[in-house]
């Protein structure tokens, strides 16, 4: 663990140097964050595809829960009356 | 090579037919990025709860029941199968193009997108796949009690779900959102769990009374109640059946070494070749690939389980069943099954430090399992996700930036220096870290932990980064 920690404490000292030099010209890439970013999407670019907006999305996952509760009451409606029809 | 490519255009057919969300084409400021998270959290968060219709009972045997957390499921609900398929797709998609049975080229277009929608097409397959098996295999009421309405309805529920979690992730990660969906949702549901256990107000008869569920509670209530004192600080910290105060300690202290790793980096310099004096810096993480590689091992291991308890429950006695796993219901979580023998076992952590001691074969293969499972997976998915040493190299050469001291043609032989070493190394150490944090108990599984914090320092480095570029001190 010994070199890995004075590498790390000789990038911080090289970092602090760099930012004490030109605070306004010195950037770091914007690659920084690394591969664990984009999790399990290896490309983001557009493909060919049923092309649907944000909202959409949104509103479509709405829907379907609202779905799914009237679902939840129709079935509680429909077996009250069943039971009470028997 | 032939071969390959017609695996991949197989997807073709399909392509038109697959969601697929707009890209911005303005940069969405950073309110509405927040908004849009908070909305997908919300919709996450409101399927987690919304149980299914039409389910008779949810009483069996869970054999996702390890994994639920990690997978950002919840049983019963429209949730049941989480953010498991899109996470098995991405691991299928890795290992066949790592093997190289699919042949990708990343630099054309076409093989991305195709690419891109055989994962998309994977992933909606496997949903269907999972809700079919999780139906027939009576986790619900068997078909019988259901009914054949129920049961397709059942289906349709969970694949409309497994298609909203595709698109909200996708929409969060094509820059409406911050981060990813899968992440997100993976932290919420970790961080859910550990605030419960914590601070949990249920209560438990377990033969000594009523004690509360969550730990710290648990600990005041103690104290509060019992006559001696010492004997109730021991009882909070130790008690073996419910969580204690020593796994919340041991949880902490794992997200306080996992953020102090997270520092850890190589700084590259880098100078810009047109514009004079940018100075710029190319930092290497010692975690480069992040929580990637427990990822993909919980995928691995989850889908592991299921497949060894659906078949040991039908063919028990089978020995390359018993092989793969054995099963056998648990005491203290009620019905649940946990595997007591077969790679299964074997694969799974030591439930305590005693078991450690009785066991120490299986501390040994799991340590070594977990290190070098997240090795591999590490040194893979830095090949198939484009940032190994060549990627990042030709990405270096595009935005002109050159390291001072190098030739250009040296660029991708210095960044080979680093990159696989701190890929590898560093999935290794994310192994170590979460098998520390499993002996120690810590609260939702060393896995879990070890995930949400990554994802937590994901999200603060976004946030800044958004910060940094809203105010305009953006270089590039």
């Amino acid at each position: 663990m010994a070199p890995r920690g004075s590498a790390a404490a000789t990038a911080g000292m090289r970092r602090r140097r760099l930012g004490g030099a030109s605070t306004n010209s010195s950037a770091s890439i914007s690659g920084g964050s690394g591969p664990g970013s984009n999790m399990l999407r290896f490309y983001t670019d557009d493909a060919p595809g049923l092309k649907i907006s944000p909202t959409v999305v949104l509103v479509m996952s709405l829907c379907f829960i609202g779905f799914v509760t009237a679902l939840h009451v129709f079935g509680k409606f429909y077996r009250y009356r069943y039971a009470g029809g028997a | 090579m032939g071969g390959g490519f017609r695996v991949l255009h197989l997807v073709r057919p399909f392509l038109s037919f697959l969601p697929e969300v707009q890209s911005a084409d303005r940069k969405v400021p950073f309110r509405e990025k927040v908004i849009y998270t908070v909305i997908s959290l919300f919709i996450f968060l409101v399927c987690s709860q919304l149980p299914l219709y039409g389910i008779h009972s949810t009483t069996g045997a869970d054999p996702f029941y390890w994994m639920r957390v990690i997978l950002a499921s919840n049983r019963g609900t429209v949730m049941e199968l989480g953010i498991t398929p899109i996470v098995t797709s991405g691991l299928v998609m890795q290992l066949l193009a790592g093997s190289k049975i699919i042949e990708v080229d990343n630099n054309v277009r076409e093989d991305r997108a195709l690419l891109n929608g055989a994962q998309k097409l994977l992933g909606i397959l496997i949903s269907i796949g999972e809700a079919v098996a999780y139906v027939l295999s009576g986790m619900y009421g068997s078909v019988g009690q259901l009914g054949v309405g129920n049961a397709i309805l059942i289906i349709v529920q969970l694949f409309f779900a497994g298609i909203i979690v595709i698109c909200l992730d996708e929409l969060l990660q094509k820059g409406y959102g911050l981060g990813s969906g899968i992440s997100l949702f993976i932290a919420t549901n970790i961080c859910e769990n550990i605030i419960w256990k914590a601070f949990s107000p249920t209560t438990i008869n377990s033969g000594r009374g009523a004690e509360f569920e969550g730990a710290v509670i648990a600990l005041f209530h103690l104290l509060i109640t019992r006559t001696d004192k010492v004997r109730a600080l021991r009882e909070a910290f130790y008690r073996q059946n419910l969580p204690n105060v020593t796994n919340l300690l041991a949880t902490v202290l794992i997200f306080l070494i996992v953020i102090y790793f997270q520092g850890f980096r190589v700084v590259l310099p880098v100078r810009s070749k047109n514009a004079r004096g940018q100075q710029g810096s190319y930092p290497i993480k010692l975690f480069y690939t992040s929580n990637m590689p427990i990822i993909l091992q919980s995928a691995l291991v989850s889908n592991l389980y299921f497949i060894s308890q659906l078949l040991y429950r039908r063919y028990s006695g089978n020995f390359l069943v018993n092989l793969l796993g054995k099963w056998k219901e648990s005491e203290y979580s009620g019905g649940q099954f946990v595997p007591v023998g077969g790679l299964a076992y074997y694969i799974t952590a030591p439930s305590s430090l005693a078991d450690m001691a009785a066991n120490p074969f299986h501390a040994l293969f799991y340590l070594v399992f977990m290190l070098s499972a997240c090795a591999l997976f590490s040194k893979t998915w830095i090949e198939v996700s484009g940032s190994s040493a060549k990627d990042v190299a030709k990405q270096l050469k595009e935005q002109q930036m050159v390291m001072p001291g190098h030739r250009e043609s040296n660029l991708q032989k210095e960044l080979n220096r680093y990159i696989p070493t701190a890929a590898a190394f560093g999935g290794m150490c994310i192994g170590a870290l979460t098998v520390l944090a499993d002996f120690m108990g810590a609260i939702g599984s060393g896995t879990g932990i070890l995930l949400a914090v990554t994802i937590i320092y994901q999200y603060f480095e976004t946030f800044e980064k958004e910060r940094a570029s809203e105010l305009g001190f953006f270089g590039f």
